[in-house]
C-alpha cells in the first residue's frame, strides 16, 4: 500500500495495533506470554497485511479480512449440548474443548488417554526457557502475517508433551468452537504446541465449528516430532459460512518421524491452510492431503512449503477440490530440496473439478531443487466430469443426473475415505457430500 | 541518479536551450557514438539519426517516460550486480567487423568448436568474419534469398528501413503485442531500440523458405536492444529462425530485446531460436551476457497459430518467456524449449499462454538441464479467461540435474476461470538414470556417449520441432556444452 493511502484513512494495520494495546491493557493478556506477544506484534509491523501482488497471497483476497475491525472474543458461555454434539463418539474420553480459544475444562475429558498424556496451559509452560525459546524462535523467520498476529494475541494456548514410546488407544480430538458475537466481528487465536518423544504415536483430529457468523479464527499449531515418532493430524473445517479461517501448521520431523496431515474444508468466506514442514533428519516421511467442496463465493487456499533438509526423506501431497458457483480454490505449494538432501522422493498432485463457468481454480505447484539424485514430480489438472465416464454409467442405465452426481461425489469421496477415523468420514460425507447433493437436487 | 549523470544531463540541456536544431544538437547527431547515459535528448537524437517518422519519436518518448516510473524487477530467480543504466551508450553507428585474412587468425578455441558442430568450411569463414572469395560471396545465401522473397511480396528488412519505407505497417502493429509499459526492459527497449528485423507476410502466402536473421545481419554487430516485429497476414505461413549454434561474443553485457509476432486469420508463425551467447568464465561466471528478452505473439485472427521453439545454451543470465496471447477463436499456441545451463549460468525461462478466444489450445514442453554450479528455473503461466470456452492446455516441464552443485526449479502458475477447460500440468525432476547408463555401457558404449544419447533422448520432443539442420547442430551443441560437466 502506498504511504499516501495509509495517511488518508486509518490503515488496517493501525486497527490491529490499537486492538493489541487494548489486549495488553485488558485482563486477558498473560504476563508470562508478554515477550511472545511483543515479538509477535513487532513481526506483524514488519510484515504488514499483504498487498494485492504479494507473492504469498497472489490468489487470496485478504483485503476484506484485513479491512474488518475485529474485537477480541470474550470468554462466553456456550450451549453445552451443541458442543457435545460436535464431539466424535470415538473421542468421547479424549477430547479437549476450546471456546473462542479458551480451554473448557468442564467440557473436556482426557480419561481415555491415561497418565502419559501431559498437557499444560501455555502461559504456565512458557516459564521453561526451552518452551519460551521455541515460541520466540518460531517468530524469527515468520513469513505469515496471520501467524504473527496469533503470537501477538496468544493468551490461552496449550502445550502437550507426549513421552517417548507412548501410544494411545483412542484418537485425541481438539474441538475449537467459535461463538461469534452479535455486536461486532470477533477474533480468536488458538495456539497448540506439541512435542512427541521418540517412538511415540498419536492420532488426532482438530475440528473447527462455529455457532454464529462473523468471526475470524486464526489458529497456529506447532509439532516437534522426535525420532521414530508418528502423528496423524486431521483438520476438519466446518466453520460458519460467514466466517474467516486461517490455520498455520508448522512441523519439524526428526529421524524416521512420520506426519500424516489431512484437511477437509467445507468452505466459508476464506479458509487458508498454511503448512510449513521441515524434514530435518534422514528417513522422515510426510503425507499431506486436502479436500474441499465449494459453493457460492466460498474460497479455500492451501499454502504449503516443504523443506527437505536431509537425505532419504519422502513427501507426498494430494489435493482435490470441487468448485461450484463462484467458488474459488487455490493452491500454492513449494517443495524445496536442499543441497545434500539426496535420494529425496517427492510427489505433488492437485485435481480440480469445475462445475460452474464462474468458478475459479488457481494453482502454483513449485519445485526448488538443489540436489541431483532426487525424484520429484508435480502435477495439476483442472477439468470437468469426464464424458467417457458419464457415457459408461449411462450405458448401464443410470440417468444423466445420477451419473453426474455419482462421479462428482466419488471425486472427493476417494480422498475422504482414506481418513482412518470412521466418525470423521461419516461427518464429512454428511457435510461435503450433502453440499453437492443439494446442488444436484 | 548520480551527480555525474546529472551534470551530463545538464550539459545536454544547456546545449538544447539554444534551439532545437542548432549547433549542440547536431554534434549529437553527427557523433558515431552517443555519450553514455539516457535522457529524452538521447532518444530524440536516436530517432533523428534513424530519420524516423514523428509517431516513432512519440512512441519512444512515451516509453521512456513510462520507464522512469518503473522499477527493475526483483522477482526472477537470478542474481546479478545492479546494472547502471546511465553507464551505457544507447547508440553507436554500425561498425563493420574487422576482416581477417585467413582462418589461421581465428581463435583456435573457436575453430575447435566449429569443427565439433560440423560447420562447413565456408560457413566457418563467414561466421568468424574471414574474407571469403568473391564467388562464394556473390552467390551468398543472402542475395539469392532476398530476390526470391521479393517475388512473392514478402517484406524482410531491418526495422529501421521498414520505419522509413512502410511506416503505416509498423505504426499499426508496433507495441500492440508488447505494450511500451509491459515490463522494465520492454519499456527500455521501446525507448532506445536501434536495430532489429521486420517481416511482413502478405495474405495467402506461404514463405518459400525459412527466414533467418542469419542472412540479414552479416558484417555488422548485432544490436544491444533489438526489436523484431513479424506480421503474418491471412492464410499465410512463415518459419523464422533466430540465432545460430556458433558461439556468439559481444562487447555489450546487457541485451534487452523485444520480439512481437502477430498472426491474422488462419495464419501461422513458427519461431525458432538457438542461442549460444557467451556465458562468462566457467570458473567464476564473470563477464557473461545478460539476456533479458520479452518475446510475445498474438494470435489475433481466428484459427491462427504461433509456435515458439527455443534451444537456450548461452548467456550468463537468461530471462525470457516467449508467450502466446490466444485471442482469436480456435487459435493455437505452442512452446517447446530446451534450456541448458552449466558453469555459473542462471536461467529463468518459460512461457505464458493466455487463453481468451473460444476453443483455444496450447501446449508447453519444457526441458531443463542444469550442470556444474548453474541454476535453471522454469516459470510458466497458463491463464484461462472467463470467455475461453473449451480451452485446452497440456504442460510438461522436466528437469534433469547433472552434478550435485546445480539446482533446478519449477514455478508454474495455473489460473482458470472457466469450467469447460481441460488443463494438465506435469513436471518431474531427476538425474540421469544409472540403469540406463549401465545398459549402454554393457553394450560397449562409453559413458560419455551414453550420457549424450540419454540427454538427446530427453530433449527429442523439442528437437524434432526444429528445422532439420538446426536440430542436428543443436544436438551437437548440447554434447559440446556438457563435455566437461559430466565426469
Amino acid at each position: 500500500m502506498s504511504e499516501s493511502a495509509v495517511k488518508k484513512t486509518e490503515s488496517p494495520e493501525t486497527a490491529v495495533l490499537a486492538l493489541h494495546e487494548k489486549f495488553l491493557g485488558g485482563d486477558q493478556a498473560k504476563a508470562s506470554l508478554r515477550p511472545v506477544n511483543q515479538a509477535g506484534i513487532e513481526r506483524f509491523e514488519l510484515l504488514k497485511f499483504p498487498h494485492k501482488k504479494h507473492e504469498m497471497y497472489t490468489f487470496v483476497n485478504t483485503h476484506q479480512l484485513a479491512g474488518t475491525a475485529f474485537e477480541l472474543a470474550a470468554d462466553s458461555p456456550v450451549d453445552t449440548a451443541w458442543v457435545q454434539s460436535k464431539i466424535y463418539p470415538a473421542c468421547k474420553n479424549s477430547v479437549l474443548v476450546f471456546v473462542n480459544g479458551a480451554f473448557q475444562e468442564n467440557l473436556s475429558d482426557l480419561s481415555g488417554l491415561g497418565d502419559s498424556f501431559k498437557i499444560r496451559c501455555l502461559a504456565e509452560a512458557v516459564a521453561e526457557d526451552e518452551i519460551k525459546q521455541t515460541l520466540l524462535d518460531s517468530l524469527e523467520d515468520e513469513n505469515d502475517v496471520f501467524a504473527a498476529i496469533n503470537s501477538a494475541f496468544v493468551h490461552h494456548g496449550v502445550w502437550i508433551d507426549i513421552p517417548a514410546k507412548a501410544t494411545f488407544g483412542s484418537p485425541l480430538q481438539l474441538l475449537y468452537v467459535s461463538t461469534g458475537s452479535a455486536s461486532a466481528p470477533v477474533t480468536s487465536h488458538p495456539r497448540l504446541i506439541m512435542r512427541l518423544g521418540e517412538m511415540a504415536e498419536l492420532k488426532m483430529i482438530v475440528a473447527y465449528a462455529g455457532t454464529r457468523e462473523n468471526y475470524f479464527i486464526n489458529a497456529v499449531n506447532d509439532f516437534i516430532v522426535k525420532d521414530g515418532a508418528g502423528v496423524t493430524f486431521t483438520q476438519v473445517q466446518k466453520d460458519d459460512a460467514e466466517s474467516w479461517h486461517c490455520s498455520k501448521t508448522r512441523v519439524q520431523l526428526h529421524r524416521d518421524a512420520r506426519f500424516f496431515g489431512r484437511n477437509a474444508s467445507s468452505g466459508n468466506r476464506l479458509t487458508r491452510h498454511h503448512y510449513e514442514v521441515r524434514l530435518k533428519e534422514d528417513g522422515a516421511e510426510l503425507h499431506l492431503s486436502g479436500a474441499s467442496v465449494l459453493v457460492n463465493q466460498e474460497q479455500v487456499h492451501n499454502f504449503i512449503r516443504i523443506h527437505h533438509e536431509a537425505p532419504h526423506c519422502s513427501s507426498n501431497q494430494l489435493f482435490k477440490n470441487v468448485i461450484n458457483d463462484k467458488g474459488r480454490s487455490s493452491f500454492d505449494g513449494t517443495v524445496i530440496v536442499d543441497k545434500g538432501a539426496q535420494l529425496t522422493n517427492s510427489d505433488q498432485l492437485i485435481n480440480n473439478l469445475m462445475l460452474s463457468d464462474e468458478a475459479h481454480a488457481d494453482n502454483k505447484p513449485n519445485l526448488m531443487i538443489f540436489a541431483d539424485d532426487v525424484k520429484c514430480t508435480h502435477g495439476t489438472t483442472v477439468g470437468q466430469i469426464d464424458e467417457d465416464q458419464l457415457f459408461y454409467l449411462k450405458t448401464r442405465g443410470l440417468s444423466q443426473e445420477l451419473a453426474k452426481s455419482l462421479l462428482t461425489t466419488s471425486f472427493v469421496d476417494s480422498l475422504i475415505q482414506t481418513i482412518p477415523f470412521p466418525d470423521v468420514v461419516a461427518d464429512l460425507d454428511e457435510i461435503l457430500l450433502k453440499k453437492l447433493e443439494a446442488k444436484h437436487a | 541518479m548520480t551527480n555525474e549523470t546529472n551534470s551530463k544531463t545538464a550539459s545536454v540541456d544547456e546545449v538544447l536551450d539554444k534551439g532545437e536544431y542548432k549547433y549542440g544538437f547536431t554534434t549529437l547527431i553527427e557523433a558515431d557514438t552517443l555519450p553514455k547515459g539516457l535522457n529524452e535528448d538521447v532518444i530524440r537524437a536516436i530517432s533523428l539519426k534513424k530519420k524516423e517518422p514523428q509517431f516513432m519519436l512519440d512512441f519512444r518518448l512515451k516509453a521512456y517516460r513510462k520507464w522512469l516510473t518503473m522499477k527493475e524487477p526483483a522477482w526472477p530467480n537470478v542474481r546479478y550486480p545492479k546494472i547502471d543504466f546511465q553507464d551505457i551508450s544507447y547508440y553507436s553507428a554500425p561498425k563493420p567487423k574487422k576482416k581477417l585474412e585467413s582462418l589461421d587468425e581465428v581463435d583456435p578455441e573457436l575453430l575447435r568448436t566449429f569443427e565439433k558442430l560440423g560447420i562447413p568450411l565456408d560457413e566457418q569463414k563467414r561466421l568468424s568474419n574471414v574474407a571469403v572469395d568473391a564467388v562464394f560471396d556473390s552467390v551468398s545465401v543472402a542475395t539469392t534469398h532476398k530476390k526470391k522473397l521479393m517475388e512473392v511480396g514478402i517484406i524482410f528488412c531491418p526495422i529501421s528501413e521498414a520505419l522509413q519505407e512502410y511506416p503505416e505497417l509498423v505504426e499499426e502493429y508496433l507495441g500492440t503485442v508488447v505494450p511500451i509499459g509491459d515490463n522494465y526492459y520492454a519499456a527500455l527497449n521501446s525507448a532506445v531500440f536501434t536495430d532489429g528485423s521486420f517481416v511482413y507476410i502478405p495474405p495467402d502466402t506461404i514463405s518459400p523458405m525459412e527466414l533467418s536473421t542469419y542472412f540479414r545481419i552479416n558484417t555488422e554487430e548485432t544490436g544491444q536492444f533489438e526489436r523484431t516485429l513479424i506480421i503474418c497476414a491471412e492464410n499465410s505461413y512463415v518459419s523464422y529462425l533466430e540465432g545460430c549454434t556458433a558461439p556468439q561474443f559481444d562487447t555489450n553485457q546487457l541485451h534487452a530485446a523485444v520480439v512481437e509476432l502477430v498472426t491474422l486469420d488462419n495464419a501461422e508463425i513458427k519461431y525458432s531460436t538457438v542461442q549460444n551467447w557467451y556465458a562468462g568464465d566457467p570458473e567464476t561466471g564473470k563477464g557473461g551476457i545478460y539476456n533479458f528478452v520479452t518475446k510475445r505473439g498474438k494470435c489475433a485472427g481466428d484459427n491462427s497459430k504461433i509456435s515458439w521453439t527455443q534451444v537456450e545454451t548461452g548467456s550468463a543470465i537468461t530471462w525470457k518467456y516467449p508467450s502466446c496471447i490466444l485471442q482469436g477463436d480456435n487459435t493455437q499456441g505452442e512452446f517447446y524449449s530446451v534450456a541448458l545451463t552449466n558453469g555459473h549460468m542462471q536461467a529463468d525461462t518459460g512461457t505464458k499462454m493466455i487463453h481468451i478466444g473460444k476453443n483455444t489450445k496450447s501446449s508447453i514442453i519444457s526441458k531443463g538441464i542444469s550442470a556444474d554450479h548453474s541454476s535453471n528455473s522454469y516459470r510458466g503461466l497458463v491463464k484461462v479467461n472467463k470467455g475461453a470456452t473449451n480451452a485446452r492446455n497440456y504442460t510438461q516441464c522436466d528437469s534433469m540435474l547433472v552434478g550435485d552443485q546445480c539446482s533446478a526449479h519449477t514455478f508454474p502458475y495455473i489460473e482458470t476461470a472457466n469450467n469447460s477447460v481441460q488443463l494438465e500440468h506435469e513436471a518431474s525432476t531427476s538425474k540421469i538414470s544409472e540403469e540406463q547408463l549401465f545398459y549402454f555401457e554393457q553394450r560397449g558404449i562409453s559413458r560419455e556417449n551414453a550420457i549424450t544419447a540419454v540427454i538427446n533422448g530427453f530433449c527429442k520432443e523439442v528437437f524434432k520441432q526444429l528445422p532439420m539442420e538446426f536440430a542436428v547442430e543443436a544436438q551437437k551443441l548440447l554434447t559440446l556444452k556438457l563435455e566437461n560437466s559430466v565426469g
